[in-house]
């Protein structure tokens, strides 16, 4: 449960990053922008182990906030917070946001650059500034000194795993002298080693919590932008790419349930129709993700 | 008009009568909503004189049919003044061209300037005979056939005149079961005629609402980024195709929403009308002929390239 509200969130969180150029006003801060990075605090995270993407923005004037500050979707990973903190001093302004997102698969991941949209204070002129793209190599398991760890705490559960049983076999043996002491014909009651604790179960998204996701999503953000976000979302559910038609979608194997078709559809023409009909086509959207969920559950 | 008519009742009604030929049912449906012109290009015997025929007579239109050879007049296809003696003045005589659907039968058998003449009053939707101008009825469709196979002493119509055609359809022979259909349904008896399903001021209404279908920002974009890709420097394509097929691409795109029922349209739409619009707009060069390639499996190259919205 746990797990699916970060999903959620995280999928709201890279929704709304999305969503930040259409909300974007046509009338943008004169800044003078002295640098505008992005960092990770460490260049080859591991595979479930959360790590920092840091943005920052340094610039001249003393402002309360930034805004036209877009960030790229992070669709490979899973967004767990987002911290922002803007500094003023009399030189400038320190603008720092920390998201904190971890790794689910192994590989390279390409970060897009965050844009931020200003006009120029020194010509005047509107702008688009660019932080640097990150590559970021996700490792598998962790490197030799954890496993060496991992493998210590594994052999001393063991050892007092064994302890556990030796101090219950010798426990019952007490018992049963004690009972037979008694001469009571009473069997002695058997004892039940703890079973060990089971290996926690690889990441994996069903449809169930992917339709949920989007249901939250959509609910939340009534909007044409959330609409195609999560047409998007629920066509990679399906094993689609974004370029495939709603006709090419129709035609994979996986699509042939009635409920699916019908969200399929209905995510299509709340992506396409005109303005005035896109409240009743994310009604009908929403309809179409809840008979999905029971369908699924 | 009444409200309850659909272009699917036309289809409906077309189908009775024509088999096997959906692709040119669909083709002049499209033609009618979109108010453009189809050049159809298949081997004879395909019913494309029989479409024209049971869509005007749905329409309770007019229908004439012009066979284009090489010693064809544009006077023959516009009309001409001729001298009345018993009133001493000059009358004027209307062409066939004063249709509701007009069939130019091997278009390429004519020479250019007759081609011209057509081509100038399917563009300008009227034509000038002496010192005055005539308008072409409304609806008025051209439904020009060209015959790909026996191409001896005809006149190739150049890309610029083609461009004037919305789309161009190409006519393949129907299938087995198809044919044994026409087979039951024609060898026993005369074609019957199609009776009338819908009326003129019906086609003007349906135009109008075809017309208002909603196209989205993100499919503007992605018509216009397939016509673009046309233009790409490519092994078989000397020149790409025009912004007309960008408009026609659009006008096609609504059409196809409509008779599906819709008033919005998909990118499934302008996938499925791209071919139509762009076959006949685009410049293949010699290679795709000496490398036996088909010019549908350029343009689907193209289409396929460009991811949709």
């Amino acid at each position: 449960m746990v797990r699916r509200a970060a999903g959620a969130v995280a999928l709201m969180a890279a929704f709304a990053a999305a969503f930040a150029p259409v909300v974007r006003a046509q009338s943008l801060a004169r800044l003078t922008v002295q640098s505008f990075t992005r960092a990770a605090d460490t260049t080859s995270p591991k595979i479930d182990l959360p790590f920092h993407l840091i943005l920052t923005l340094r610039v001249r004037e003393r402002v309360d906030q930034i805004a036209n500050l877009d960030l790229p979707m992070l669709a490979q990973l899973e967004l767990l917070g987002d911290e922002r903190e803007t500094t003023t001093t009399p030189s400038g302004t320190l603008y720092r946001e920390t998201i904190t997102v971890v790794a689910h698969t192994a590989g390279t991941i390409a970060i897009a650059p965050a844009t931020l949209q200003a006009i120029d204070a020194r010509d005047g002129k509107p702008k688009q500034w660019y932080t640097n793209g990150l590559n970021l190599r996700i490792a598998g398991p962790g490197p030799q000194v954890l496993r060496t760890a991992g493998f210590i705490v594994r052999q001393v559960a063991i050892a007092l795993l064994w302890l556990l049983l030796w101090l219950v076999g010798i426990g019952c043996v007490v018992l049963a002298l004690v009972l037979i002491f008694r001469r009571s014909r009473r069997s002695a009651p058997v004892v039940v080693a703890p079973p060990p604790p089971r290996a926690p179960l690889p990441v994996t998204r069903s449809p169930r919590e992917w339709a949920q996701d989007a249901l939250t999503v959509l609910r939340a953000e009534r909007s044409r932008q959330a609409a195609v976000a999560v047409r998007s979302a629920i066509w990679r559910m399906v094993g689609a790419s974004d370029g495939e038609t709603l006709g090419d979608v129709l035609s994979r194997p996986g699509t042939n349930a009635p409920t699916t078709r019908a969200l399929l559809v209905a995510l299509e023409r709340s992506a396409f129709t005109y303005d005035a009909d896109l409240d009743a086509a994310i009604d009908d959207a929403c309809g179409a993700l809840e008979r999905f969920i029971e369908s699924a559950s | 008009m009444n409200a309850s008519r659909t272009p699917n009742d036309l289809a409906v009604a077309l189908g009775q009568t024509i088999v096997g030929q959906s692709g040119v049912i669909e083709a002049l449906l499209l033609a009618l909503l979109s108010n453009g012109h189809v050049l159809l290009e298949g081997p004879p015997g395909l019913a494309k004189t029989l479409a024209c025929r049971s869509l005007a007579a749905a329409l309770e239109g007019e229908f004439k049919r012009i066979q284009f050879t090489p010693d064809l007049l544009p006077s023959d296809i516009v009309g001409t003044r001729i001298f009345d003696q018993r009133e001493s003045a000059f009358a004027t005589v209307l062409g066939p061209i004063f249709a509701n659907v007009v069939l130019a039968d091997e278009i390429n058998r004519a020479p250019a300037k007759v081609q011209s003449a057509l081509l100038e009053a399917m563009q300008e939707r009227q034509v000038t005979i002496g010192p005055q101008s005539y308008e072409l009825p409304d609806p008025f469709v051209v439904m020009a056939t060209m015959n790909p196979l026996d191409s001896e002493g005809t006149y190739a119509l150049p890309i610029a005149q083609m461009d004037r055609f919305l789309m161009k359809v190409n006519v393949g022979y129907p299938s087995s079961e198809d044919e044994r259909q026409i087979l039951d349904r024609f060898a026993v008896a005369d074609t019957q005629p199609v009776r009338a399903v819908a009326t003129l001021d019906d086609v003007r209404a349906w135009r109008a609402q075809a017309h208002a279908v909603h196209i989205d920002e993100k499919l503007k974009r992605y018509i216009v980024d397939l016509v673009v890709k046309t233009r790409e420097p490519s092994k078989y394509v000397d020149y790409g195709a025009s912004p007309r097929a960008t408009l026609a691409l659009a006008f096609l795109a609504r059409g196809r929403a409509f008779l599906d029922g819709r008033d919005f349209a998909l990118p499934d739409d302008v996938r499925a009308v791209a071919g139509h619009a762009l076959r006949h707009r685009i410049g293949f060069n010699y290679r795709l002929t000496v490398e036996g390639m088909n010019a549908d499996t350029v343009i689907d190259g193209m289409i396929a390239a460009v991811p949709a919205p």
